[in-house]
Order: structure tokens, then sequence, then C-alpha cells
């Protein structure tokens, strides 16, 4: 027989799916229409105001729960991590919907070279599923390879950053509008590794130092 | 500093081998909880902390309980001795039906040699007072201790233990036929009193041993199988076994 809670905890991890699957397509669909040159910003705003309307609705469960069973351990530990877990989606759709609006504020960006940022959104987006799996499949190993590409979006940005300081006669148009984007994707891949971490405390109870 | 030593407890009922080779530590002036399912010896090896255990027919222990490092099952003491340093509380209040409220309270006192009637009234008075019953029975001291509620029953057994001037209070399941408001009583009392004793309350109910206690011990079949600080234990336990049963997933 189910302990009761555990028909709360399912309905959490419902929600929470529904909320990976919104803000892994807000993000998708931003980073595909900033590369083609098209305007999304209604269709990812609508669905960043959902992704922070489902994490209010999670948080209002969470400590419903929490009330209603008292839950200890690895449950305690689900429910916590589900409130912080639901934070980084709804920053995933956010930070998808600050990417739409830099093709408004700088206008045709066709001539600009989008190669660092089609390479940094491949690792992002990789990011966010990596994180989603290893949540959906309790992966402790998946989740701890995480912190790597984070490092390894950290050092691209740093580096794209320091590059056009250095360069001549650069575009400022496309450097800045890139700049600002990648700075959005480094921010979505920070909240990635973020949640993987969550994953590793659920599971071993294992907190990451914060960085 | 530990106040209670257990070295390779043992315990019986006749075959029945309660308390399996138990090894732990009670610190001073802190608050442990033993949870664990019906049947696993929590009561039998708290009953084995005053030398109760071996007043059943039929009960044998073997391996040492040392209370401030002295072994209490050693020829020399006196199991009675030991009985008025750690007193006992039961999880059904039992006042002396046919005693006034007072006479519950001065009993064990008079027992102990106590004649002084001041020193009796004083005692009393501040027994009651401990458990916040003095101003709800100072004019009434005189009545039967059966015409108190629930609640106030268990905190005159309180008052009656702590009037001998215990140093350890074992407390076995001491709120399990109260309301929720006497409950809660019971609880603030108990970490109020850990300033001054020892306490080791045997509970069923894990959300009470989360609300009162500094350590856990969970016990199995007899044995120890996790023992910690109370937020760990509830946080991160280690084990398996502990996981399941405090998260309700046992059997």
């Amino acid at each position: 027989m189910a302990r009761l809670l555990d028909l709360g905890m399912d309905k959490l991890t419902n929600m929470i799916l529904d909320m990976a699957e919104l803000s892994e397509k807000a993000v998708t669909t931003a980073i595909q229409a900033y590369t083609e040159g098209k305007d999304m910003r209604s269709e990812v705003f609508k669905w960043s105001e959902e992704l922070r309307f489902l994490q209010d609705e999670v948080s209002e469960l969470a400590i419903e729960l929490i009330a209603r069973y008292q839950p200890v351990a690895s449950d305690l530990r689900f429910i916590k991590s589900s409130m912080e877990i639901t934070y980084g989606l709804s920053r995933f759709g956010r930070y998808a919907y600050d990417i739409t609006t830099v093709l408004s504020m700088f206008g045709d960006l066709s001539k600009c070279d989008h190669s660092t940022i089609i390479s940094m959104a491949d690792k992002a987006k990789v990011m966010i599923r990596k994180s989603l799996d290893a949540f959906i499949k309790r992966d402790v190993e998946m989740a701890r390879t995480l912190s790597k590409m984070d490092d390894e979006v950290d050092n691209m940005y740093k580096e794209y950053v320091k590059r056009i300081i250095e360069s001549k006669g650069s575009n400022l148009r496309c450097s800045v509008s890139a700049t600002l984007i990648l700075r959005y994707l480094e921010r979505i891949a920070d909240h990635a590794n973020s949640i993987g971490d969550k994953v590793i405390y659920i599971i071993t109870g294992e907190s990451t130092p914060r960085r | 500093m530990d106040k209670i030593e257990a070295k390779g407890l043992n315990a019986w009922y006749n075959s029945n081998h309660a308390v399996k080779n138990v090894s732990l530590r009670i610190k001073s002036n802190q608050v442990t909880a033993v949870i664990g399912p019906s049947g696993c010896g929590k009561s039998t090896l708290i009953r084995c902390f005053n030398r109760m255990h071996e007043l059943v027919p039929g009960a044998k222990v073997s391996g040492k309980v040392l209370l401030d490092g002295e072994d209490i099952y050693a020829d020399f003491i006196d199991p009675v001795d030991i009985r008025r340093k750690v007193g006992m509380v039961f999880q059904k209040p039992n006042p002396f039906p046919t005693m006034s409220i007072f006479d519950n309270v001065a009993t064990g006192l008079r027992l102990n040699g106590t004649k002084d009637k001041k020193k009796v009234s004083e005692m009393v008075e501040k027994s009651l007072e401990m458990v916040a019953l003095w101003d709800q029975v100072k004019d009434r001291l005189n009545e039967s201790g059966a015409s108190l509620s629930g609640g106030q029953q268990q905190r005159l057994c309180i008052a009656r233990a702590l009037a001998v001037e215990p140093e350890v209070l074992l407390l076995d399941e001491p709120c399990s036929a109260l309301d929720p408001n006497s409950t809660s009583k019971i609880e603030e009392l108990i970490v109020n009193l850990k300033e001054n004793y020892t306490i080791v309350i045997v509970t069923h109910n894990m959300q009470q041993a989360a609300r009162v206690s500094d350590f856990t011990a969970f016990m199995y079949l007899g044995e120890i199988i996790e023992y910690g600080e109370t937020a760990r234990i509830f946080k991160y336990p280690k084990e398996e076994l502990t996981e399941r049963y405090i998260t309700g997933r046992f059997g």
C-alpha cells in the first residue's frame, strides 16, 4: 500500500516534470529564435510566466506535505529540493525570455558570428537535459558530471569577453548582444549544475559547497 | 560527558533475548530518545538502566551499565539506591489512587527517610512547580490524585519521580495515553527538565522524538541499529533500516 505521503510526492514529481518539459522548450525556442532572427518574445514570455506560476504551486504543495506528514530523511530532502529545483526551472524560463528580448533590443543580428553562442547553447542544453535525466533516474553519477560542464561554460564565457575586450574594431552591436546572450546561457548552465547538486543531496544527503 | 554507559548489555525474559549486545552512551543533561517498532526491546533497555528489568520473573541481564562510571550491577550496589537516582515514569499515568495529591509526591521522600515536615512540604512544592502543576493544585493538595485530568496525572507522576531528586529520568512512552494539548505540555516539560536531569525517553511517536530529543537511538530486534544526533538521524540517516523505519516504509 502506498504511503499517503507518496501520493503527494508523486504529484510533486509530475509537476516538476511538467516544468522541466516547459523550461527546456523555452530555452530551445529562444536559441532557435535568435539564430533564425525570429521574434518569439510573446510565446516564451507566456511559458516563463507559466513556469513561475507552477513554481509557486510546487512550493505550496511542498509546504502542505511538510505540514501534513512531517516528512523526514530522503522524503524531507526530496521535498526541500523540489522547491529549489523548480526555482532553477523557472529561471531557465526567465533567461530564455531574456534571450528573446536581445533581438528586439539590437535589431538585425544576422551578420554577426553566432558560432560561440551556438556551441555554448548546445552545451547548456545538454546540461539541462542531463540535470533533468539525473533527477528522473536518481542518477548521482550523471549529476556529478554537471559541475565539470559548468566550468567549461564559465570558461567559454570568460574567454569570449576577454577576446572582445582585446580585439580592435569589433562590431559593437554583435559583441554586446552576444555577451548578453552568453551571460544568460552561463546562468542557465549554473542553474542546471545546481539542479544536479540537489539530485546528489536527495540521494546521498551530501551538500555541495557553494562555489 | 556520559551519564550512563551501556557496555555489551544483554537482557532476556526467559528464553526471549530482548536486548542484544547493546553498547550506548547517554549524555548528561541531554534528552535521548529510543525509537523502534513494538517489541524491539526499547522499554526493556531502559528498564536495565535502573535495574527494574530484574523485577520481572524469568528476567536476566548480562553486560554492564555504568552510571557516572560506576557499574550499577556490581555486587555491593543496592538496586533501591539506583532506582532513587534513576527515576521512571510510565506510559499510563499511575498516581497512587488512594493518596492525596500531596502524598503522591511526598511518599517517595518519606520512604527515603525524610522526616522533616517542612522539608517534605518544600520538596512537594518544588517538584510540583517544576512540572508546572503547582498553581493548578496548590489549593486542593488534599484531594485524590485520581481527581486530576490525564495530563495533570502524568505531570503528578513526573513530580513524584522528581521529588526524590534523581539524576536521570527514564520516560517510557509518557504521552501515549494523553491528548495533544497535554502531550505538548509534557514535551515542553521534558525539554525544560534537561537543564537539571539526564532524560531517556522511549516513544512510538517519531515526531515526538524529533521534537524533544538531542540524541536518538533506533532499535530493531533487540539491537541498536543507529545512534546519533537527532537532527542528523531525521535528515540524513546512515542506515537503510533507519531510513525505512522513520519514513514509514517498514514492513
